[in-house]
């Protein structure tokens, strides 16, 4: 006995009765309810014999030993109470008792709360701590130039750009595939050739205002490849000379390429720098000529833009390198953009630029760039051109899977693989991908990263975890080395930006192949 | 008591998604708003397999810790199942579920075990490694899940139920 005066018993008694609002359903041996008593609606429970509130109250007890008692505080249950629950063997009986937790239930889960937020919190600004001192030293030496509005800009411009890679990666593939298979008819390869040439010029209108949407501080990714120059020269002569007829100017594109070893360019960038260059000379040459010449020297390719133009006043030829600014080079057209990311893609492929010029007679604009790596083999694309059939035999018999939501660009990836060799299925999701690679593993899979929902990112890494061993190609919109890095560290073998080139595409292919 | 019911628990450190995976299984429903678990929040579904075939789970989702209490220890009494949960962005979360596991091993005799490893819409954030899954997959199912887009959820409740009526 505690001593405790019968008054203050029968008030603790009560006190507490009042608070805890008892509720006990009794059950015999087989758990068939006998009986409910107390105030049920204050728990949200209906006490009918057969209720899933009752069934879900005997459940509870499911694998515990019959005839102990338990204590379960702070039991949340679907009618929305939570409880303190009791089980009260009794004989033949056992009795089920809830006492109402809620006020202490949402004290301290209010507690609880504020301390888990602030612990992620705390987490996630841990995280960014981290990241931040790791790029600090990348960023030391530029300025932050970039306020809302340039965000905004270059957030806009890059999904532009973005929206314009996809449908040019069908566009450029689809035209290849066609080159490749009209061989005779003359009329409708002028017509491709048309095509290509415009897209072309439509993708480096797009590339520039990426560029330029990029600022100076954002990574861009060099993109190596045996650049089949003549190729280039021709697509350029094609693309420009008429434009040149049209102005009544003499134009010649020469190559001195003879000793060209197999050095590997940015052909993407390359292109961009020679149409910008060109575009301007064109543009600003009233009368005469204008003339381009590729060579190599010195171990360098050398591009030099030669014009007979209005010329640059000594005040202005810094000048004609910052944006928007037409400097001295009055009724012009344009967006002024042009040189500015001609010398931006020349420093990022670690070359030099150098312009002369003089007023009234005409500017030259030289440009020196050094190879970014040695091809180990001939260009694939001569190979294919030259040796009918050579890709069947080096890659008939492979099983490719390819994950795209777009149909035209998995329907054209669809289609090469098969002239490659390879027996293909596309895919349009992560979760079939993922069930159809661990079903029956192909040799290789192309996965797009841009899809809605998971990302492809997603499908790769369940796949590796999983322990696919295929080669993984990784197609993307995005030129960023971020993104680069996320889908390698999520288990791709290979990563490709979009427009795709397609002998690029195929080289992988090959190495991925390769047992 | 139905004989084909059992007690299973969602173990796993704080905020990696617990409750989000039991009303994604349960209701098909998810709340982008973190709300912190008190105590245990108990529910429960039947499953129907193929051809095994119905299980009723009596789900024990208790609130987040990264090693068992007394009162975990209290709410696992009786368990047939675990759900192992780590958040793939937080690899701490994994070494936690872990470390639960091995614990519970401890309490409760040949507890069938599944570990998912939660927020797979985030999969560009996750500091998990594909190789540390592999590893893991020698010794117990994983399953890579999105309480957000459901993702992986059924599969995992269903591989459970299939080792418990195994």
């Amino acid at each position: 006995m505690n001593g405790f005066p019968a008054a203050v018993e029968r008030y603790i008694e009560r006190v507490l009765r009042e608070r805890a609002s008892p509720l006990m359903l009794s059950f015999d041996r087989n758990w068939v309810m006998l009986e409910a008593l107390g105030d049920a609606a204050r728990f949200g429970i209906d006490t009918a014999a057969g209720s899933p509130d009752v069934e879900l109250l005997r459940d509870l007890f499911l694998g515990l030993p019959p005839g102990e008692a338990h204590d379960f505080p702070f039991v949340s249950l679907p009618g929305g109470g939570t409880s303190h629950v009791h089980g009260v063997p009794d004989g033949e009986l056992f009795h089920v008792l809830l006492l109402d937790a809620s006020e202490e239930f949402a004290r301290l889960r209010s507690q609880q709360q504020l301390g888990h937020e602030a612990e992620l919190v705390s987490q996630e600004k841990s995280k960014a701590l981290a990241r931040l001192r790791q790029i600090r030293g990348e960023l030391e030496n530029q300025r932050s130039r970039l306020e809302e509005a340039n965000a905004l800009k270059n957030a806009l411009i890059a999904t532009l750009s973005h929206e314009f890679r996809t449908p040019l990666t069908s566009i450029f593939g689809y035209v290849h595939l066609l080159e490749r298979r009209i061989s005779t008819d003359i009329s409708a390869l002028q017509a491709l050739r048309a095509l290509r040439r415009n897209a072309t010029y439509l993708f480096a209108l797009a590339e520039n205002l990426l560029e330029y949407g990029r600022g100076e501080s954002g990574a861009t990714l060099l993109n190596p490849s045996a650049v089949d120059l003549p190729a280039l020269a021709a697509d350029l002569e094609a693309m420009f000379r008429p434009l040149a007829e049209d102005k009544g100017l003499a134009f010649a594109l020469e190559l001195d390429l003879a000793a060209v070893p197999n050095a590997l360019f940015d052909e993407i960038k390359l292109r961009q720098i020679l149409i910008n260059l060109l575009s301007n000379a064109l543009r600003y040459t009233l009368r005469g000529e204008v003339r381009a010449r590729l060579a190599w020297e010195n171990a360098r390719l050398v591009i030099e833009v030669r014009d007979t133009g209005i010329g640059i006043p000594p005040d202005y030829r810094e000048r004609v390198f910052t944006p928007f600014n037409r400097g001295a080079q009055h009724g012009s057209k344009g967006a002024g953009l042009g040189l500015s990311i001609v010398k931006r893609l020349v420093e990022q492929m670690h070359g030099e630029i150098h312009l002369s010029s003089e007023l009234g007679v005409g500017s030259t604009f030289r440009i020196a760039l050094p190879a970014l790596g040695q091809a180990t083999a001939n260009p694939i694309a001569r190979e294919f051109a030259d040796i009918p059939g050579a890709t069947e035999r080096w890659l008939k018999g492979g099983r490719a899977v390819v994950l795209d939501d777009d149909p035209d660009v998995s329907g054209l990836l669809a289609l090469l693989l098969s002239d490659l060799g390879f027996e293909v299925e596309v895919v349009a999701d992560v979760a079939q991908t993922v069930e159809r690679v661990r079903a029956d593993p192909p040799q290789v899979l192309l996965v797009d990263v841009e899809l809605p929902g998971l990302s492809g990112n997603a499908a790769v890494y369940q796949l590796r975890s999983q322990g696919y061993a295929g080669r993984i190609v990784t197609l993307s919109a995005t030129a960023t080395e971020d993104a680069r890095n996320a889908a390698l560290a999520a288990g791709a073998d290979f990563y490709m930006t979009k427009p795709i080139n397609l002998e690029q595409l195929v080289r992988v292919l090959q190495r991925a192949t390769v047992p | 008591m139905t004989a084909l019911a059992r007690k299973i628990c969602m173990l796993g450190d704080f905020g990696v998604g617990k409750t989000s995976l039991v009303e994604r299984f349960l209701r098909s429903t998810f709340d982008e708003k973190y709300k912190t678990t008190v105590g245990v929040k108990v529910d429960s579904k039947e499953v129907v397999l193929d051809p095994e075939g119905s299980l009723k789970l009596v789900v024990w989702d208790i609130a987040g810790k990264s090693a068992l209490d007394a009162l975990n220890q209290q709410y696992l009494r009786g368990a047939s199942g675990l759900l192992l949960v780590a958040d793939g962005t937080r690899e701490a979360t994994l070494r936690s579920a872990l470390g639960l596991l091995m614990q519970a091993r401890e309490l409760l005799p040949d507890p069938k075990s599944v570990l998912l490893l939660n927020k797979l819409d985030l999969v560009e954030r996750w500091e998990v490694a594909p190789g540390t899954l592999s590893e893991l997959r020698r010794s117990l199912p994983v399953f890579e899940t999105s309480a957000r887009t459901g993702d992986g959820v059924e599969a995992a409740f269903a591989e459970l139920a299939r080792r418990l009526m195994a």
